[in-house]
């Protein structure tokens, strides 16, 4: 077995995976707009009542009093996913029941009693607790320069780990989002405008697409299928996770799978041996995919991979860019040393989009590191 | 309403892309000519919708169909027969209620020589 990590991985993968047919997934980082009013702040001081340690967000829930009423009101405070709080060393009983703290959050727009936690501080030392470093979270700071890219014994590069090898996966992306190169329209990770009047420069949309995309963001994001629904991270959005993904070469048989550590234990297979991108006849042929249907070849170092067949029941990217079932994507990944990947993308959708488009990334090698197990509702049960 | 009541409990399948795409069930209320339930089945190849009403034995081609994303305004023309064979020719003018909704609805009014009436339809 030329791959031996594969087997054990995708062991472990296949205990909750649907294939391609994407039964759940998702890292579920939505933009918090679509829920908070991220222009205000408010701050909150009580008694721990329950810590919910469950994806797609962690919750603490306290009791608050307030002056003038005799009895305490309780108060749900939402946190980042506990994969992403637990990447930086907190755990679910980080805080218990009785303990002391003080919040200070955006308020929820519905003006319910639920705040998203900014600042998190137990009364008792003053410590802030639950802080996720996200971006911040560096894995390795390298450049292309940096040790050379691993390769088969053919010469290949290897996109991931070598037989024998350490582990590791690709993470970090240097982009969430995704926009036409040389557009630079400002917007947050999450894909969400600093400035709705820019959507038309995001990439060259028909007019319908725009329409909805404007509809999107005006709606701060909030109706997120991968956040409302758990429907997987398909099309470009796989290589906007910081949760990353993993390549594992099946060289005996000619294809690629593309593990994800944002979908579930969802996986996506880049054939390799030549055959069109098309379902079993009579069988699935018809069926449109949340990851499509890949073909890959080798172009010198770099991987071209043409995706096809994608269903129309998922965000394609962070910030809700509308496609349709004639989304054809031409992804090229280039490990231009140990440490770095570079991906590019080539998008084709005449049923949303009036010319091609392009854009791109790198995305960090953690060396050593295991990727992420995340389930979109709760992987404790 | 039979129609409406068939799909009552059945899972709505989200569909992001064009809005008009999918199967659509609901009513023109007061059409003596093709009852009250209606359905329609459209599709976007990229730069017109095409579709059919009530596919079946005598199901009526959709000749327009046009989305207008200021506003989301639907209109819809077809031409179909009276009951005794005369032409009859439907204009549907409705707005997409709901849009970014999995049962996004289509509501606005139907017309045709035969009379006219409310339009309702919810994405299937």
């Amino acid at each position: 077995m030329e791959m031996n990590p594969l087997g054990r991985t995708l062991a472990v993968g296949s205990l909750g995976v649907a294939l391609l047919f994407g039964a759940t997934a998702a890292w579920a980082h939505h933009a918090i707009q679509g829920k908070f009013d991220v222009s205000k702040t408010t701050q909150l001081s009580g008694i721990v009542t329950y810590v919910d340690w469950r994806n797609p967000h962690a919750h603490v829930f306290m009791n608050v009093t307030t002056p003038g009423r005799n009895s305490a009101l309780n108060w749900a405070v939402e946190l980042e996913s506990p994969v992403e709080l637990e990447m930086d060393g907190w755990k679910d009983n980080t805080l218990r029941p009785g303990d002391r703290i003080t919040v200070k959050g955006y308020p929820a727009r519905d003006a319910s009693r639920q705040v998203w936690g900014i600042d998190v501080r137990t009364v008792a030392t003053g410590a802030q607790v639950f802080q996720a470093k996200l971006n911040s979270r560096t894995v390795i700071q390298t450049t292309s320069a940096g040790r050379p890219t691993p390769r088969w014994p053919d010469g290949h590069p290897a996109l991931g780990a070598l037989p024998g090898g350490a582990d590791g996966y690709w993470t970090n992306p240097s982009k969430t989002v995704l926009q036409e190169d040389g557009a630079n329209i400002k917007m947050d990770e999450y894909g969400a405008l600093a400035n709705i009047s820019d959507a038309a420069k995001v990439a060259p949309m028909q007019p319908w697409a725009l329409g909805v995309y404007v509809n999107r963001q005006q709606r701060q994001l909030r109706d997120d299928p991968m956040f409302v629904n758990c429907k997987p991270p398909g099309g470009v959005r796989q290589y906007q996770s910081r949760l990353g993904l993993q390549f594992l070469e099946d060289r005996a048989r000619k294809r690629i799978f593309v593990l994800l550590g944002s979908g579930n234990h969802n996986y996506r297979i880049i054939y390799m041996d030549g055959r069109k991108p098309v379902g079993l006849v009579g069988g699935d042929d018809d069926n449109p995919l949340y990851y499509g249907r890949s073909v890959g070849r080798w172009e010198g170092d770099t991987l071209v991979v043409e995706t096809t067949g994608f269903n129309e029941d998922f965000w394609f990217t962070n910030g809700g860019l509308p496609h349709t079932t004639d989304l054809h994507l031409t992804e090229r990944f280039t490990r231009t040393s140990q440490d770095v990947l570079r991906y590019e993308v080539k998008v084709e959708d005449p049923g949303a989009y009036t010319r091609t488009w392009s854009a791109g990334w790198t995305m960090q090698w953690n060396g050593g590191g295991t990727l992420p197990i995340y389930f979109c509702q709760n992987n404790r049960q | 309403m039979f129609l409406l009541s068939l799909t009552l409990g059945l899972p709505i399948i989200a569909q992001e892309g064009f809005p008009l795409k999918g199967s659509w069930i609901g009513v023109w209320e007061s059409n003596t000519q093709h009852g009250n339930d209606v359905l329609l089945v459209m599709n976007w190849d990229g730069k017109s919708v095409s579709g059919t009403i009530n596919p079946g034995t005598d199901n009526i081609k959709i000749d327009k169909a046009t989305l207008d994303p200021a506003g989301w305004k639907v209109h819809i023309e077809a031409d179909a027969k009276t009951k005794q064979g005369g032409p009859l020719h439907y204009v549907i003018d409705g707005v997409i209620e709901n849009l970014q909704q999995p049962n996004r609805a289509i509501v606005g009014t139907w017309q045709s020589q035969s009379g006219r009436g409310k339009f309702e339809a919810h994405r299937q």
